[in-house]
């Protein structure tokens, strides 16, 4: 049905045209035409306005009231083409729309908080392991002192030729957290590129239940295990992944064990590294896959602060004081003993950090993807208010402007 | 002078008092610990720990790690440790009888040490509260 565009708005008291009219089209500073005479409309008719086309206010989702919109769009469509395509909506979807933004906002500031304060308490974790390390540290320091001479002979630090790669994935289990379990995900399949280059198998324990429907949905990647986190890391966990690793290393299964996880360095940078956890070195240094060691003695630690009213994170060194022992110590058993059991605390006790600090990182990914989400849901809420906010005053003034018309007529 | 024990988890500190005597399980054995011993560093089997505060005998299953005494502080670092209070009885016998049969089940070496390293821990967590395991264990 071909609809007439609308007579240039006159003071004349004329009835308003029966038809509804194609009001002018929409210039494209997204203002609003002037409304047509749908007035005196036939009943059951709303008034129909354009309105500026926002992302997700589609014509799809929205109801149309009238079926003659469509017609109106293909109208303004094909005599204005390079205006953008109108999308009709009413009152009482813009007021729905924002409504859903509101919430949407405070579901996104609820979960910024939420994960603040997970981090703060993935921070005490580390610290109540303090005690721990430390004092491992400490007797393996001596323990290792007192073996300088002799040929080390067990099983965890056993260097043998690389012929199978066991590579530790760490990730997440929920999503929400920007490109956090992304990020680790192609560092995995960057190394086992690098590894498949230069002719090593490898195997692959995943951690976590992004990284393990990852993995699932690739069956051409060799998997051994695929684990599935807790929320907060525990002993049990990291003892069952230890005793994976353990005897796949001591079988002879693989000769390396690499551990991928994130660091928790900033909240911004998800920053995945390699970690050569098996063999262990009998000092315990912890070595990356370019060869970087950091002693055992140094441990660094990492702390959510505030800074100028806003989040940040702080890492410090903390190095381990390694006093020889005062007077003389029995050893119950052989040294190489004693070390043979200081080892698998070594292993645990890595493994914890590590999950320890994918969590911190993934919460840090997490808050900075719902600050952001809260950040565009207040500005869409704003566009909307304003539209919303026109076009109702748009409607008042026509209905002023019908009851001004319809005075004059009387008078 | 008193002893002073201290048993250190991974992610907590487990006990932290003064007690009157300490029993270990290690790899060569028991020891008994008194107050006044002598500076001694020793490796854990998974095993029990025997604790007498008061005249007051208490047991804790722990699951690997090493001891050190010296100047009357015992410090004990485990990969984990149950008090025999938490642990659930019906629980850990269930847990022992799935051990035992994963052990029966398990195929090649990689299996087989799995296996046997769940099955001492069920066994330690059993000894703890008491109780016997039902059936001889195969080493």
């Amino acid at each position: 049905m071909q609809v007439p565009p609308c007579p240039p708005a006159s003071p004349s008291p004329a009835s308003p045209p029966p038809l509804p009219c194609l009001p002018p089209p929409p210039s494209p500073a997204r203002s609003f035409p002037a409304r047509g005479g749908a007035a005196a409309s036939p009943a059951g008719r709303k008034p129909v306005a354009a309105c500026p086309a926002f992302e997700g206010l589609s014509t799809r989702s929205l109801s149309l009231r009238i079926s003659e919109s469509a017609d109106l769009n293909a109208e303004l469509a094909s005599k204005r083409p390079e205006s953008r395509s109108v999308t009709v909506c009413s009152l009482k979807d813009l007021r729905d729309r924002i409504a859903t933004v509101k919430n949407t906002q405070k579901i996104t500031d609820a979960m910024k908080l939420v994960a603040a304060a997970k981090v703060r308490r993935a921070q005490e974790a580390v610290v109540n392991g303090r005690p721990f390390s430390e004092n491992l540290v400490k007797v393996l320091f001596n323990v290792n002192s007192q073996l300088q001479t002799e040929d080390i002979d067990i099983p965890l630090t056993q260097i043998r030729t690389v012929k199978k790669i066991a590579l530790v994935v760490i990730t997440g289990d929920r999503g929400l957290c920007g490109g956090f379990n992304n990020y680790v995900l192609k560092k995995a399949e960057e190394r086992m590129g690098q590894l498949r280059k230069i002719g090593v198998e490898y195997t692959i324990v995943s951690i976590g239940k992004k990284g393990n429907g990852y993995f699932k949905r690739r069956p051409y990647i060799p998997v051994d295990r695929l684990i599935d986190g807790e929320s907060a890391p525990t002993t049990k966990e990291a003892q069952s992944i230890a005793d994976e690793l353990f005897s796949l290393f001591v079988s002879e299964d693989v000769d390396k064990v690499e551990l991928l996880y994130t660091r928790f360095v900033s909240l911004i940078k998800s920053d995945p590294v390699i970690h050569t956890l098996l063999p262990l070195s009998p000092q315990g240094e912890v070595c990356d896959i370019n060869g970087n060691c950091v002693d055992a003695a140094d441990d660094e630690m990492f702390r959510l602060t505030t800074k100028e009213g806003k989040f940040s994170v702080e890492r410090e060194i903390v190095r381990t004081e390694t006093p020889e022992f005062t007077g003389v110590l029995t050893f119950e058993q052989e040294p190489i003993q004693i070390l043979d059991a200081l080892l698998p605390l070594y292993l645990n006790s890595q493994i914890l950090r590590a999950l320890q600090e994918s969590i911190a990182s993934e919460l840090a990914a997490r808050m900075n993807a719902m600050n952001n989400a809260s950040d565009n849901a207040r500005d869409l809420n704003k566009s909307l208010s304003i539209s919303y906010n026109r076009q109702r005053q748009a409607k008042i003034t026509g209905e002023i402007l019908e009851i001004v018309a319809g005075s004059t007529v009387t008078i | 002078m008193t002893l002073n024990l201290r048993v250190m988890a991974p992610n907590r500190i487990v006990w932290n008092s003064e007690v009157q005597e300490i029993i270990l399980s290690t790899n060569s054995g028991q020891i008994g610990v008194l107050p006044n011993h002598a500076p001694l560093l020793t490796a854990l089997d998974i095993g029990i720990l025997k604790i007498r505060i008061n005249g007051q005998w208490s047991t804790m299953a722990l699951m690997g790690g090493f001891a050190m005494i010296d100047n009357n502080q015992m410090t004990i670092l485990v990969n984990e440790a149950e008090k025999a209070v938490e642990i659930n009885p019906q629980e850990a016998r269930d847990t022992f009888q799935i051990a035992q049969k994963k052990l029966a089940q398990a195929e090649g070496r990689k299996q087989v040490i799995e296996a046997n390293l769940a099955l001492k821990r069920a066994k330690a967590r059993l000894e703890a509260i008491d109780a016997t395991p039902p059936s001889p264990v195969p080493n």
